[in-house]
């Protein structure tokens, strides 16, 4: 790969990295102020404003004009350079405006929504790391680097989503989503080492660039034989499955998805944050990062995970009650149709569906944020036990919240992708090339697009549902408590200027001028040779104008259920419906399968520490005490009474021999005589 | 001709007796006949030995000598029992104790 290090790269490799400072310098400094103070919120929002003024600057300059590359050793073990340095391509820097433009909305959001809290400062402290790390992990050169940005991200989602600590839901959450990730982490770092293992070197640039080492090697008898070494080929699998493992895990992708759903008990800016740009994106970063490495059966792979993860969260996504739960699933959604695009070789209609979902999901997160605001307002106001984020509660609030209303449709519509949003053009783009790739396969692979078409529509519905159930219709808590007052508004400008900065970024003309045509979207354009966007087949055709047409169908029956209140062709308790709304069963199956057998696990070693190891101490310690004692025993009744019966005879002799020397004279010369006589008998016998 | 055993015999019984008074008696002057008895026991010895060293007489040599001691010793005898009656008011020895230790 050609690097070219002019002075002028050399100040946007700078500018990068004074891009990624910023919210650690933020971090650092609302680190030390003092709880709750409320300049934190100004640091952090004023640090990210400046990341992305920076990052629009380095976007102006690099993007679509080739490669940055500034490496430095970092340190050195053994004849193994581990560099520390920052790459700049299109994915990069495209990635870095993305994640900026999605956090400064959100960290404005942020000061008003969080403004109540008691934790403000600790709130923004996190929320800079957090924001550090991604765009950390987005500019790194090196996997070594990119790994320990991996954990930083997930070690900083940990602390935003337990951010309520004190909620016993929240923590459990968090533990959650952090184990899940844990695993995805093993995962990444067993392919990292293989890698090396293969390669000898940790570069992106050089791994995965054009005529990188990945390029170079090829599988051939069993052997994965590389430019520098060779192994046999489980390992190209086995690192494969690790990136795809980790991509499951960062993602939400079936089957390690359970988290994101709980992870919505931190705050609700903080879900926008994660949902949109960051955190779960980061898993499609990483795949759009190493994606030579994918051979054609590995992609198939993706291809089903992805497709199956999408269809399978939009159908949870249909029945649920609570607003934010809704959005996750969607997300988990459309995280699912960018996995399937990478698996069907739409790399960049993945990456351009990245950039517009970041920007419709955080609008809609921002506007639950606004909603769930409210009702928590209502609630606190009327003393009321309700859930404020329980749709089934709200209704008719397009009259109250009419700017929040707009960003909602707006957000919607992109979501769904009907025609002058993004969503359209970077959905069908998806789609097209999924049926296009279906053609190349056996018949089998059908299945994929057209499960994928289905769960569009299943989008549509949902969409639909949350928004008829939230604006429209009547004012449902009046049912329960008729006598409750209440007064809604949109908020101040630190609410409506996020909402209305990101609608703008859902329409069309922020990615293409022409708002039915796909190919013409310059994110689009960045990622392929030109020659590939001829439209070769009628795909190009039918499948937009099938797909919208439907959609609104789709639409207008989920107006019909919800506004008109017309009965559903099919009954609602039936067992689809239940497989729905428990969210397919996947909660009580982990538990069945890995937290119930780790407790019984757990409880039996506890059971065995308890009996068995303690109960050996214990025999251990009797046999130690009953040891003590019998030495105690010893010394006292035999060295002692050794001591003592010499000292009582040395006693008996002495006072036997003092009794002689009564003083009179007679009795020494009775002794006298007796010691003589004594003597002489002595001497006679022996 | 009288045999030397009656001599020994003799002798041995007188010495036996001096013994016993020396022993015995509450009489430090007792004593001192019993000491006498003993030394011309042991003289009596002296002397019958001696009947048979005609050519030196050495046992009569010793009985004269051992007869001079005896003078010399009971007079320092009869001095130190005069000094214990100044002292104690007794001769009797069992009463004189002051030679062992105190305790």
């Amino acid at each position: 790969m050609k690097e070219t290090l002019t002075s002028d790269n050399m100040n946007m490799a700078y500018h990068a990295l004074a891009a990624v400072m910023m919210p650690f310098i933020a971090f650092a400094v609302n680190f030390f102020l003092k709880r709750g103070s409320k300049v934190s919120g100004w640091i952090s929002t004023i640090a990210i404003a400046i990341s992305a003024v920076i990052s629009i600057i380095i976007f102006n300059h690099t993007f679509n004009t080739g490669t940055i590359h500034f490496s430095r050793t970092w340190f050195t073990i053994g004849a193994t350079n581990v560099p520390v340095g920052i790459l700049l391509n299109n994915l990069s820097v495209l990635m870095l405006v993305l994640v900026n433009l999605i956090a400064l909305p959100v960290h404005i959001y942020s000061m008003a929504y969080m403004s109540h809290d008691k934790n403000y400062s600790r709130y923004f402290t996190y929320l800079s790391f957090f924001c550090f790390s991604m765009l950390g992990l987005v500019v790194v050169d090196n996997l070594a680097l990119v790994y320990a940005f991996w954990e930083l991200v997930g070690f900083a989602s940990y602390l935003l989503i337990g951010f309520w600590y004190k909620k016993q839901s929240a923590v459990q959450a968090n533990k959650k989503a952090f184990i899940m990730n844990r695993i995805g982490d093993v995962g990444l770092l067993i392919a990292i080492l293989i890698l090396f293992v293969q390669y000898h070197t940790f570069d992106i640039g050089t791994l995965f660039g054009k005529d990188g080492l990945v390029f170079h090697s090829v599988i051939n008898a069993g052997s994965w034989i590389g430019p520098v070494t060779q192994l046999p080929q489980v390992w190209q699998y086995v690192a494969c499955g690790g990136i795809m493992l980790a991509v499951a895990a960062k993602s939400a992708q079936f089957p390690l998805h359970t988290w994101l759903p709980d992870a919505m008990e931190g705050p609700t800016s903080v879900s926008a944050l994660i949902h949109a740009a960051t955190m779960v994106a980061a898993g499609i970063f990483l795949l759009g990062r190493v994606y030579p490495l994918f051979n054609v059966h590995e992609l198939d792979a993706l291809a089903v995970m992805g497709c199956f993860t999408a269809f399978m969260a939009a159908s949870i996504a249909l029945t649920q009650n609570d607003l934010k739960r809704v959005l996750a699933f969607s997300t988990i959604s459309q995280l699912g149709f960018m996995v399937m695009a990478m698996g069907v070789g739409a790399y960049a209609s993945s990456l351009f569906h990245l950039v517009t979902h970041a920007f419709f999901k955080c609008l809609l997160f921002l506007v639950a944020g606004v909603v769930i605001h409210e009702m928590q307002h209502i609630k606190d106001e009327n003393g009321l036990d309700i859930d404020p984020q329980n749709m089934l509660y709200m209704g008719g609030l397009r009259k109250k919240l009419p700017l929040t209303f707009i960003a909602a449709v707006i957000g919607g519509l992109a979501l769904i992708g009907l025609p002058l949003t993004s969503g359209y053009l970077s959905k069908d783009g998806i789609l097209i090339q999924a049926f296009e790739w279906s053609d190349s396969k056996a018949g089998i692979f059908k299945i994929v697009p057209i499960l994928t078409l289905i769960t569009s529509w299943m989008t549509a519905f949902y969409v639909a549902r949350l928004i008829f159930k939230v604006f429209f219709g009547k004012f449902r808590l009046l049912d329960v408590h008729p006598n409750i007052k209440f007064h809604v508004s949109d908020g101040g400008w630190n609410y409506k200027l996020p909402l209305v900065f990101l609608s703008i970024c859902c329409l069309f003309p922020v990615f293409s001028l022409n708002p039915v045509l796909y190919e013409h979207a310059w994110v689009y354009k960045a990622f392929l040779p030109s020659n590939f966007l001829e439209r070769q087949n009628i795909y190009h055709t039918i499948i937009p104008a099938g797909l919208n047409i439907l959609s609104l169908v789709v639409i207008y029956w989920a107006y019909a259920v919800y506004i008109q209140e017309r009965k559903l062709p099919i009954r609602q308790n039936n067992w689809l419906f239940d497989l729905s709304y428990n969210q397919w069963y996947f909660n009580n199956l982990y538990n069945a399968i890995f937290v119930k057998p780790v407790l019984a696990l757990s409880n039996g070693l506890f059971v065995f520490d308890r009996k068995g190891i303690d109960g050996f101490i214990h025999a251990l310690q009797n046999i130690v005490i009953w040891l003590g004692k019998l030495a105690a025993n010893i010394d006292r009744y035999i060295i002692d009474g050794l001591l003592h019966l010499l000292a009582a005879i040395v006693k008996y002799i002495g006072n036997l021999v003092r009794s002689f020397q009564t003083g009179r004279v007679q009795y020494y010369l009775i002794s006298m005589l007796a010691v003589i006589v004594a003597w002489f008998i002595f001497k006679t016998l022996i | 001709m009288i045999p030397l055993t009656h001599y020994l015999v003799l002798s041995a019984a007188l010495f036996c007796i001096g013994l016993y008074v020396v022993l015995a008696k509450r009489n430090a002057i007792q004593i001192l006949i019993g000491i006498e008895l003993m030394l011309n026991a042991a003289i009596l010895n002296l002397v019958a030995f001696g009947k048979h060293d005609k050519v030196n007489n050495g046992g009569q040599m010793f009985a004269l000598f051992a007869i001079v001691l005896a003078a010399a010793t009971t007079a320092v005898a009869l001095a130190i029992v005069l000094n214990v009656y100044r002292r104690y008011k007794t001769i009797d020895p069992d009463k004189v104790d002051k030679l062992k230790d105190k305790n």
